[in-house]
């Protein structure tokens, strides 16, 4: 009932439990007013230590401190004020990204930084495109039903509450959406461009439907939060604030109840006692060390720095780094296939307008035993900016004169993409401490990455389904682009000690007040883009820590379902 | 406006060598060898219309030219022809594409990665440098630099095709990084954004038009009927 009035209603219903839309500044609606934030001292130890402000940390932050915990949160990267620190544009964009040094190693190396790491309040959330889809309930059983990867040691029907929760919070517009478990958007669906328009004909055309959204930009003004423009440049940061970022969908609302947001702090080490229970955090502000000390601490680096910090964590008794006695940390690390097929059409379609998030389909999610591979992938609009486009002519072969002539016809073009869930594969693919070392001396993530037979035919399948909808539209002609998107796992959580890095609370099995809150402990990545799950784990840990639900001694517990 | 493609290299549009017949020349604004798909549009008139921030970012790309503090001299030579040669710059006015590396590499602005068996990114570039000055040389030639175009072409396409031998490392992973630091570069510029016609910069106006064939007021149509040749003696340009 609550639900089908809320429908009606659409925009007009305003988040329970989250004031951040009528928090920021009217005047400056995308900058949260770091000002009047409280500060803690550091001589005393804070409820809860969060390293990392992105989708896990500010989320998990904004909902204890609602709880009336005392919270402090170490950000490596710059609490953004997007009226002076953004620009509307793709090169100028470049410290919104993880730019310090790592490495990557495999036989399919994944390039890190503007594609799936961020720096600063916001997290990569900050510059995503804002698809915001849920993950569906196949994606937690995936062993079960597939024989393939792990299964999640909770069910979909666990975080269900969350998603619906965010999905006003954020706000999510979207069609309804029918797959997975099928649910309504709280804002209707957003104007979609010329090119949006082809691919859903020429999806149509080949028995595959495509529906609108899910992103998550509010459709019309949401509080002081003002309405899209449609610039297209969403994946540079939303100056406008129409688009969501945890710098104005939780960070406000945790700033007034009494978070302080600690921006410019590398978390270097968390610190831990002689019975095994941590600390607090060291970490570098402006090339000088200091030392956090906390009741509780939360990483939520995300799936390289997390791994990186809790491997960096070495003491005499963890000495092969934090909760890393079984050699679980950092593995099994995983990045989303994201290949992309462009389609050339007759008139002008200008891709760089309108949010590139603009439709998706979800058809091909699940494992279909006929096309020979486990799980599947969703496609999605992609709309790349000049420079991202030039990579993809690139990457089909072309420089000099041919480059030139196919990026003088970029107007004509329109992009799509898939998510492909590639497998974790624990033995090769995992973060490791390389012997170079950062400006604070702390050594720097490796991450090494290669496919899966499963991997490849995925990808290769997914490719074939886009080609077929961009040449069932109307294309002229056909670019192609292989390339990942989204990270996720390398601490993932299990129902037992012997198999991930954390328990179903997302609390490390080895240090009884640490938890990893962030997307590292997602056993599977789905096809979904993983903000919305990140953001509702988050919700969800912060629910039963404050509920007193999560004990102070780890028993093997039944599978849970609520 | 609605037409075909066979103007692209896959359906055959290009010949190696020059620029594609047909193409206008520039007549508002300015583009890479004032030649584009979009003669009468010129983005930087949209100027004020853009929020400070941006403004002073994009602006300084057209206003200020940086020298060269990481290459040398011969560096310069080596990658200048080959920034010319991969972008088909082939006459003034040029992006000064590789002013911009230099300036990048200078600054010690990184990507966030780096492979595990390649140098880090500053050095991957000196080594393009020596391994086109040592395939020239391996042709007869001098230096990349002073080598015939052809040759030029014929070594570029070599290392495009990951083909050139280079002390054991991943040649098309230097063919990688080169190009990504130098596409960034290019397309950066807004006089490549009126070649190819892009609306830059939209905040705070946005864009209201987003269906096929739209424009906003201040956008222009592409050209693709003009007669080149035509078209600059009837305005008297050459």
């Amino acid at each position: 009932m609550k639900a089908r009035l809320a429908r009606g209603l659409k925009g007009a219903i305003r988040p329970a439990g989250n004031d951040s839309l009528l928090l920021l500044d009217p005047h400056h609606p995308s900058a949260p007013r770091p000002q009047a934030m409280r500060r803690y001292p550091d001589s005393e130890a804070v409820d809860m230590l969060i390293v990392g402000c992105g989708a896990g940390g500010a989320t998990l932050a904004q909902r204890l401190a609602r709880r009336g915990w005392r919270v402090v949160v170490l950000e490596a990267g710059p609490f953004w004020d997007p009226d002076r620190d953004w620009v509307s544009d793709e090169a100028g964009s470049h410290p919104l990204y993880w730019t310090e040094p790592r490495i990557i190693g495999g036989s399919d190396p994944v390039e890190l930084g503007k594609t799936n790491s961020g720096r600063g309040v916001g997290g990569s959330m900050v510059h995503f495109a804002g698809f915001a889809p849920r993950f569906h309930p196949s994606d937690f059983e995936v062993a079960s039903r597939d024989g393939v990867a792990a299964d999640w040691p909770i069910a979909y029907e666990e975080l269900c509450p969350h998603y619906e929760r965010l999905e006003h919070e954020l706000p999510v517009a979207g069609e309804h959406w029918p797959w997975g478990d099928p649910h309504a958007y709280p804002h209707s669906p957003h104007p979609i461009g010329g090119g949006a328009r082809r691919i859903m004909k020429g999806a149509e055309r080949c028995g595959i439907e495509m529906r609108v959204g899910p992103v998550a930009i509010a459709n019309g003004s949401f509080g002081n939060r003002p309405h899209c423009i449609y610039r297209g440049l969403c994946l540079q940061g939303c100056k406008v604030g129409a688009k969501a970022s945890p710098l104005v969908t939780h960070v406000p609302d945790a700033l007034a109840h009494g978070v302080e947001v600690r921006a410019e702090c590398m978390a270097t080490t968390i610190e831990v006692d002689e019975g095994g229970r941590c600390t607090g955090v060291t970490y570098f502000h402006e090339g000088v060390e200091h030392f956090q000390p906390a009741e509780a601490v939360a990483v939520a680096g995300y799936s390289i720095e997390t791994p990186r910090l809790l491997l960096h964590s070495r003491s005499s008794r963890f000495p092969n780094g934090l909760a890393n006695g079984n050699d679980l940390v950092g593995r099994g690390v995983m990045v989303q296939g994201a290949p992309q097929v462009g389609g050339r059409f007759p008139e002008e379609l200008r891709m760089y307008k309108a949010p590139p998030p603009e439709i998706a389909s979800e058809q091909f999610y699940e494992t279909d035993a006929s096309r020979g591979f486990a799980r599947g992938f969703s496609i999605q609009t992609v709309g790349p900016l000049p420079i991202g486009w030039a990579e993809h002519v690139l990457a089909d072969g072309h420089w000099g004169q041919a480059l030139r002539e196919y990026m003088r016809d970029y107007n004509h073009w329109y992009v799509i993409g898939a998510l492909n869930e590639l497998l974790p594969i624990p033995e090769e693919n995992r973060v490791t401490l390389a012997e170079e070392v950062d400006a604070n001396g702390m050594p720097v993530a490796r991450m090494d990455y290669s496919q899966c037979e499963n991997d490849r035919a995925n990808i290769a399948f997914g490719k074939e389904r886009m080609r077929e909808i961009v040449r069932a539209a109307g294309a002229q002609d056909v670019l192609e682009i292989d390339r990942y998107a989204h990270l996720v796992g390398g601490c993932p959580m299990s129902d037992s000690p012997e198999t991930g890095v954390v328990d179903p609370d997302q609390r490390a099995w080895e240090v009884p007040n640490l938890f990893v809150a962030d997307g590292s402990v997602m056993p599977t990545q789905g096809s979904a883009n993983p903000a919305l799950t990140i953001m509702a784990l988050s919700a969800r840990l912060a629910e039963r820590l404050a509920d007193k639900r999560i004990g102070q001694n780890h028993e093997r517990r039944e599978r849970m379902l609520t | 406006m609605s037409r075909d493609a066979g103007h692209l290299p896959n359906l055959g549009g290009t010949e190696s060598g020059g620029p594609p017949a047909r193409l206008p020349r520039q007549r508002r604004g300015t583009t890479p060898q004032m030649r584009g798909r979009y003669p009468d549009y010129d983005v930087l008139e949209q100027v004020p219309h853009w929020d400070e921030a941006t403004r002073r970012v994009v602006l300084d790309r057209v206003e200020r030219l940086p020298s060269f503090r990481f290459f040398d001299e011969r560096e310069v030579a080596t990658l200048g022809a080959f920034c010319d040669l991969v972008m088909a710059q082939d006459a003034e006015p040029r992006i000064p594409v590789l002013a911009m590396v230099d300036e990048k590499l200078s600054e010690g602005r990184a990507e966030g990665y780096r492979y595990a068996d390649m140098p880090p990114d500053p050095q991957t570039w000196r080594e393009v440098a020596r391994m086109l000055d040592a395939a020239t040389v391996e042709q007869g030639a001098g230096s990349f630099g002073d080598a015939e175009p052809e040759t030029q072409l014929r070594i570029v396409a070599r290392f495009a095709e990951g083909e050139l031998a280079w002390d054991g490392c991943p040649v098309e992973k230097a063919w990688k990084v080169a190009m990504r630091d130098i596409l960034s570069a290019f397309y950066s510029h807004p006089w490549a954004w009126n070649e190819i016609g892009f609306g830059g910069p939209a905040y705070p106006r946005g864009f209201a038009r987003l269906g096929p064939g739209q424009r906003e007021h201040w956008e222009s149509p592409p050209e693709f009927e003009l007669d080149p040749v035509r078209d600059v003696s009837e305005r008297g340009l050459e």
